[in-house]
């Protein structure tokens, strides 16, 4: 499957094998941003497979979807298929019918494409999203997968160079048998070099589906720069949870990803975008739109990045989604991140928050509760007092209601 | 420590020779089912691959297809004359009395508890707990919920994969045999076959009876079956089904 995320080969076991830096000069790193007119789709609609290697993929596959289409992961809020599949059907190019698209309760940047069109969209990819345009420029770059085939083409050249060195590791052993010298150290560097060449591959693919995407996303008139955008947020999350954790971010060796490396990724995504941005034409990044998509599940999205445990990163989340506006939910899950970090000084800044929260008319219930938990403990016990009717009169129901009200009493 | 040391051994030298394998485990007291029962087939797990030289596992649908319509009729005429009627459902909704979602909980649950049998009876991390006490599995309430709505007696859950060599693939076997001459001794797996199955009481909701079947050979052209042909799917069905044992208790019973 072509994901956004990082690699599930071991980079450790890989530089265990030894002898990278000389196997790395043989390959050669550096690869030139692909121009998005020269990405033409390579199916049309109703595409089906031909060869007997597809047709074996896809028949694997089948089970897959079956399994994910019946999962109870899936999302199944009002109207957000709906609006997915509204999206794939406007930046899936060619196939765009024949697609299909699920989301699935995993709190992580990622999606990935399965070849034979399906999609699967994690939710942690929906809270990240500014706008429509953003969500839109991910699910182009995925339809990409699909339309220049890549699970196939990855597939068969990982076949001809396992096969290539198969028969060359028999070839090599052979040899020094018969001159009497050790060929294993030569072997093990050809076996490195091997996957060296199928990663970047790999990595080739993700810059055909970069630009692909940034251009069936412009063709529908939402502005190509999103995508770049998109790369930036990434960074900056990653930046900022490595900080908290006092850790420097895992700078992923670019040659051992089988995706670019965000900052090369981005800066070509960038220049993408300037050539394909028509001037004088109007571009609509479609955020209300969004907005009001994900409205039944944004609380949801927020609730769970929260419990993940890393702060630094549901931070940044939320500070880059207030650039466009804080509201009442994004103060409350501020006010969350600090106080389930629980460090000294992080009740104080997390009542805080709470405060600012309940001005806002879509505060959560649970921004009044804990705005009045924290002015008690802050000794301030009549308005603190009042914060809490104020979260009765909003929940009556709530499992804890019975505790607060004697609280109040 | 010193059983997986011999687990080992024997594992190491199963693979430089080449045999078939079959090693099974029933519930202390279980008795195969025979006479008038009702069995269900929950989606058959059949896939036929071909081994590239590189030892890739291409799958092929064509293959596949024929495999499983064999393994499906192996096991209706096997079923048939130990007086058992079976319903092979291949896909979810084709299960009465229950709906599709149902069945893929059942599924999954299986699925946890096949892997639980797997890694503490096959790869040696045995349990203390569960020591001399036969298989001691259960899907729980649901299965018996599953048996009261549908109306069937037994649920069985099957997996069989059988990986061709391609030419390419016993060209380079050949090879690394005949290296062994000159002093390199390269042997490497040729077509091989991985099968299991589990069989879930619906009056109780255990797991009563688990079989595993592994054939493979390091010497080229040797093969064990092969699924795409009706006398080889019968043959890997009457490995994995064909002597169920009954459980410890029963065989002690019987034999006083």
């Amino acid at each position: 499957m072509n994901g956004l995320g990082t690699s599930f080969l071991s980079r450790r076991a890989l530089l265990a094998s030894g002898g990278a830096a000389t196997a790395a000069l043989a390959t050669g790193v550096a690869s030139a941003r692909i121009p998005p007119s020269s990405m033409q789709a390579l199916i049309g609609p109703g595409y089906r497979p031909t060869e007997v290697d597809e047709q074996g993929l896809w028949q694997q596959v089948e089970r897959v979807e079956e399994e994910i289409a019946g999962s109870n992961l899936l999302i199944k809020a009002p109207g957000i298929e709906d609006y997915l599949r509204q999206l794939i059907g406007k930046v899936g190019g060619p196939a765009a019918r024949d697609m299909r698209i699920y989301l699935v309760r995993v709190p992580e940047f990622n999606a990935m494409m399965f070849p034979t069109g399906f999609t699967v969209f994690f939710s942690g990819l929906l809270l990240r999203m500014r706008n429509e345009a953003q969500l839109a420029g991910v699910i182009a770059h995925e339809s990409a997968h699909f339309l220049r085939r890549h699970m196939i083409r990855q597939w068969r050249d990982m076949k001809r160079k396992s096969d290539l060195f198969a028969v060359g590791m028999m070839a090599l052993g052979l040899g020094g048998a018969g001159a009497g010298v050790y060929t294993g150290d030569i072997a093990r560097l050809a076996q490195l070099g091997t996957i060296l060449t199928l990663l970047r591959y790999s990595r080739t693919l993700e810059a055909e589906s970069d630009a692909m995407g940034a251009r069936l996303l412009a063709e529908q008139g939402y502005p190509p720069l999103e995508m770049a955008d998109t790369w930036q947020q990434l960074i900056g999350e990653l930046d900022l949870s490595a900080k908290y954790r006092r850790k420097p971010r895992e700078r992923d060796l670019s040659l051992f990803s089988t995706h670019p490396a965000p900052e090369s990724r981005m800066k070509d995504l960038r220049a993408t975008a300037r050539e394909l941005t028509v001037p004088g034409r109007i571009y609509d990044n479609g955020r209300a739109r969004y907005l009001q998509a994900i409205a039944p599940i944004r609380q949801m999205l927020l609730d769970d990045q929260v419990k993940l445990n890393d702060p630094g990163a549901t931070q940044y989340i939320i500070n880059t989604l207030a650039q466009d506006g804080w509201n009442g939910l994004l103060r409350f899950y501020e006010g969350e991140n600090w106080r389930l970090r629980n460090r000294a000084g992080d009740d104080l800044r997390a009542a805080q928050s709470y405060a600012v929260a309940v001005a806002y008319p879509d505060a959560p219930p649970d921004a009044w509760r804990w705005h009045g938990l924290s002015l008690i403990k802050q000794g301030r016990r009549p308005e603190g007092r009042a914060a809490l009717t104020r979260y009765l009169g909003l929940q009556p129901n709530a499992p804890d209601a019975p505790f607060i009200r004697q609280m109040i009493i | 420590m010193r059983k997986m040391a011999i687990a080992m051994t024997v594992a190491l030298g199963v693979t430089a020779s080449g045999c078939v394998e079959t090693r099974q485990f029933a519930d202390m007291q279980f008795t195969p089912p025979q006479g008038d029962y009702k069995l269900l087939v929950l989606r058959p797990n059949v896939s036929v691959s071909e081994l590239t030289a590189g030892g890739m596992a291409q799958p092929r649908a064509d293959w596949t297809e024929q495999a499983r319509t064999n393994i499906t009729n192996a096991l209706r005429a096997q079923q048939a004359g130990r007086g058992g009627k079976m319903l092979v459902a291949e896909r979810r909704v084709q299960v009465p009395g229950v709906d599709a979602d149902t069945i893929a909980e059942i599924e999954r649950l299986n699925y946890v508890v096949d892997q639980s049998i797997v890694l503490h009876k096959y790869y040696g991390m045995s349990l203390p707990t569960k020591r001399g006490r036969g298989l001691d599995y259960t899907l729980g309430e649901e299965a018996v919920e599953l048996g009261r709505k549908t109306g069937y007696d037994y649920m069985l859950f099957l997996h069989a994969e059988d990986n061709r060599a391609s030419t390419g693939r016993t060209a380079l076997q050949v090879i690394g045999i005949a290296g062994c001459a000159i002093g390199f001794c390269a042997p490497s797996g040729g077509a091989n076959q991985l099968a299991y199955a589990s069989l879930v009481d619906l009056k109780s909701g255990d797991v009563v009876w688990f079989n595993v079947v592994q054939t493979g050979s390091q010497l080229p052209g040797v093969t064990f079956g092969d699924i795409r042909s009706p006398e080889g799917a019968a043959l890997m069905v009457e490995r994995l089904l064909g002597r169920m044992k009954p459980g410890r208790a029963v065989r002690k019973e019987k034999a006083r």
